[in-house]
């Protein structure tokens, strides 16, 4: 399957002939190459190879377009119940230099004793099942080839099936997994001996298929009242799952702990999160680390999240980081919204760029407060473990409340989270292994009598599906009503008649979201805001974020609502697309003509870089073709442009207008054409606007030739002038 | 104050530390976490679950609701602890099949009593 940048991902094409799809690859795969390199003008310290296709950040233009990476594989975690929606964000995000994409399960699959097949629909992430898995896996193939550079997929080994789902992700290529025997227990309601006696087998299958594993941990930090106070114990989860681990097979390089900055602004966080980050890398030499960026304290605010998540990536780079992970800037409000993972994926990327070999220019204090912060954690992780097995090890430690509790160990709260290692969810379903117990399989922990053969454990039926892929038994669809192709239906259908719709998670869902701000107090705002989205057109409008700029004086809100209206595509009516004109065309047509040409950014406007960019040999502007350009500057008048392209038989006016306030550069465009035509001189000028709020259309309906946004090079200009010029 | 709840002590509890070097302290903290898991993973490899003798039957090329009705069935008559994959390989050399038609014959209530351990 190959994808092309201008077509969209053929879902049906994903889904043909699934039953022979095979991965190509098993493992863990991170960003390798050199640190240091050249990308366009500058040099990096902590880079990694460039991708084949993708899409800059937004100020890369002035940069010729670069589109460095960083050296940290980045995440994005994608929940929108779907699988054939998350295919397309997954593509976006990739393009954005998202390399790790962490699909979410379905609300409930941790007690599912067993695996889901077939496609059916989830809540808050999709069911895990071999189809939709692997769909996800042909489709990252496809999309790996196109940005080119290897793409991680990852989901979760937890639950009552956490054996299984290791051998599914095992045979079906999934690259990292959660998991971690503490979540069952603590949030899952999962029996403690069966989730225990489970991981070390589902670690087992991990470690061989090369999967990387990352822990809980970070979900102390997510439930924790005051997530700084939990510090202490997040070392211990780190350590009983990363020992655990070890002992079940797994090698160091596959174990990533899960670590989140665990406070947000206005706490002042680098100085408490920072000593925490050292104590873990120092206690964890050796270990992967998984850096999250914070969910604890984001609010509605997309702007705030992303604050604090730009913070959270400085505290991976003052320290260290194998992974970025990026929360999107709207999960405080809602399940993430696709371009908002785009969002998150460019907050990590802007970052990490910017902060470039940032260890050159400082280092953290050996002195002072922070070893000594440090040394304070580590001493508080050590006094739990030793409370641990007072209490008689970790089950009893469990029963007494000991973890999440909200005190600062060792002060304790006595609001732990309490578990009975006698109960829960798959209680009494561990069962003592016979002397003769025995497993004819790979990848397998503990007494086992095949052990002492020689040659696989699989060897006597013609080898396990670890080793013989064709002995994986492929399940198709279980629900003929819960499936892909229902859900498909509609979508396909509109696409034929032509309709487009709006949508932020799932084909066409026409949800919209706009910013009004509403100056009256905020009640009464609020309310007003509402209405004016519905009169708007928008059906069932919520106010999703709300933020007060004075009591008085008004606040702005964010309100979703849903466009019931599709667009007939056949009934739009799009600008002639203008291929720019050879470099070399331009110059032929225009050198032996001497064309002169005068510029200038007109109003009380100082602004000078685009202008410099359109006519500037240096930028790739029309001089190099032979215009004879003349740049009178900025806030220059109106007229003066006209009394120069006069005196000078000019037969090109550009200007420059940014500032937009009271819609000003609408009047110097109005104003350019009328004093142009009042001294006759309008016949014999080609008359040009740019700025970034300038597009061709308001131009020429204010009376010019023609009109350039962000974005215009010289070439574009250039290859303008030559037409109009020809025309006449 | 319940037996739960404690006042932060840490400057009294942190005296016999204050003697280690941090590569100690690091020492320490890797022996008690060690001393921690030794039993858990002690029980993980003594003991077995459906989950991981189904898991089991999926490497030996069932589908997921296969392995569920098979394990089920062994479970149910006490016989987990031998190994569900070992059960039906047994089964599956003695009489001279497949492991997969031991498993279809299970599946079609066939066969059971046979597999007797």
């Amino acid at each position: 399957m190959k994808l092309t940048p201008n077509e969209k991902l053929n879902i049906l094409e994903v889904l043909r002939n699934l039953a022979a799809y095979r991965p190509r690859r098993r493992g863990w795969t991170w960003r390798s190459g050199p640190a240091r390199q050249q990308v366009g003008p500058f040099m990096y310290e902590n880079a990694s190879p460039a991708l084949a296709q993708s899409v800059p950040l937004p100020s890369a233009h002035w940069f010729g377009d670069i589109d460095p990476q960083c050296d940290f594989v980045i995440t994005t975690e994608i929940a929108s119940g779907r699988f054939e929606d998350d295919l397309r964000r997954m593509r976006m995000a990739a393009w954005h230099g998202a390399d790790h994409l962490m699909v979410i399960r379905t609300t409930g699959q941790s007690h599912i004793d067993g695996l889901i097949e077939g496609t059916p629909e989830g809540v808050g992430g999709i069911p895990i099942t071999r189809k939709q898995v692997r769909a996800t896996r042909k489709a990252l193939d496809a999309i790996e080839d196109e940005v080119g550079r290897p793409i991680n997929f990852h989901s979760y080994v937890s639950g009552l099936a956490g054996p299984e789902i290791a051998v599914l992700f095992a045979e079906e290529g999934v690259n990292g997994a959660h998991q971690d025997p503490q979540y069952n227990v603590l949030y899952r309601g999962i029996n403690m001996h069966r989730s225990f006696v489970d991981a070390a087998e589902a670690k087992r299958i991990m470690a061989q298929a090369g999967i990387l594993q990352l822990d809980g941990a970070h979900n102390a930090n997510a439930t924790a009242k005051e997530a700084w106070k939990v510090t202490p114990e997040l070392f211990v989860q780190h350590a009983i799952n990363t020992e655990y681990s070890r002992r079940a097979g797994m090698p160091a390089e596959l174990i990533a702990l899960s670590t989140v900055p665990p406070t947000a602004p206005p706490a002042p966080k680098l100085r408490l999160d920072l000593p925490y980050m050292v104590a873990l890398r120092d206690l964890f030499a050796g270990y992967r680390m998984r850096a999250q960026q914070n969910t604890r304290y984001i609010e509605a605010d997309t702007g705030e999240a992303t604050v604090t998540h730009v913070l959270d990536t400085l505290l991976s780079r003052l320290t260290s980081a194998d992974i970025q992970s990026t929360i999107t800037p709207d999960e405080g409000r809602n399940i993430p919204w696709h371009y908002n993972n785009v969002a998150g994926v460019n907050t990590a990327r802007q970052t990490l760029m910017g902060l470039d070999g940032m260890m050159q220019l400082v280092a953290l204090r050996e002195d002072g407060y922070l070893p000594a912060m440090a040394r304070e954690l580590k001493e508080r992780a050590v006094l739990f473990l030793e409370d641990v097995l007072a209490q008689g090890g970790y089950y009893a430690a469990v029963a007494a409340g000991m973890f999440v509790d909200s005190g600062y160990f060792p002060e304790r709260h006595g609001d732990g989270i309490v578990r009975d290692p006698a109960g829960g969810d798959g209680a009494d379903t561990v069962v003592p292994r016979e002397p003769d117990y025995g497993a004819p399989v790979c990848s397998h922990f503990g007494d086992n009598a095949y052990d002492g053969q020689a040659g696989k454990a699989c060897a006597a039926y013609g080898g396990c599906s670890l080793c013989n892929p064709e002995r994986i038994r492929y399940v198709d669809e279980v629900d003929e009503e819960d499936t892909v192709a229902r859900r498909l239906e509609r979508p396909l259908a509109e696409q034929q008649a032509g309709l487009l719709r709006p949508e932020v998670e799932r084909h066409g869902d026409g949800i919209v979201c706009v910013t009004l701000f509403v100056p009256a107090e905020p009640q009464l705002a609020e309310a007003a805001a509402l209405e004016m989205a519905r009169r708007m057109g928008l059906a069932e409008p919520t106010v999703i974020s709300r933020r007060m700029m004075h009591p008085a004086e008004g606040s702005v809100f964010e309100v979703r609502g849903r466009l019931e209206a599709a667009i007939r595509i056949d009934q739009l009516v799009l600008p002639p697309p203008s291929e720019p004109i050879a470099d070399a065309e331009i110059e032929a047509w225009v050198r032996p003509r001497n064309i002169a040409v005068v510029a200038g950014t007109v109003g009380e406007d100082e602004h000078s870089v685009g202008m410099h960019e359109v006519l500037d040999i240096k930028h790739g502007g029309i001089e190099k073709y032979g215009f004879r350009c003349q740049n009178l500057g900025t806030s220059v008048p109106i007229e003066r442009l006209l009394d120069t392209a006069e005196r000078t038989g000019a037969r090109v006016i550009l200007i420059s207008t940014i500032v937009t306030h009271s819609a000003v550069h609408e009047q110097n465009m109005r104003r350019l054409a009328a004093l142009a035509r009042q001294r006759g001189l309008r016949a014999g000028l080609v008359l040009i606007a740019g700025g970034t709020q300038v597009t061709d259309a308001l131009a020429r309906a204010c009376g010019l030739d023609a009109g350039f946004g962000r974005g215009t090079t010289g070439r574009d200009v250039g290859s303008f002038i030559v037409r109009a010029l020809r025309e006449r | 104050m319940s037996s739960s709840e404690r006042a932060d002590d840490f400057a009294t509890r942190r005296k016999p530390l204050h003697g280690l070097s941090d590569a100690e302290l690091h020492g320490r903290f890797w022996s008690l976490v060690q001393e921690i898991v030794a039993p858990l993973i002690e029980e993980a490899r003594t003991h077995t679950t459906p989950a991981i003798e189904r898991s089991v039957l999926l490497r030996m090329g069932f589908t997921s609701a296969e392995a569920k009705l098979i394990v089920g069935g062994m479970h149910q008559r006490g016989w987990l602890g031998h190994g569900a994959g070992r059960l039906l390989l047994s089964r599956a050399q003695a009489q001279g099949s497949s492991v997969r038609q031991v498993g279809e014959a299970l599946l079609a209530g066939e066969g059971w009593e046979a597999l007797r351990p």
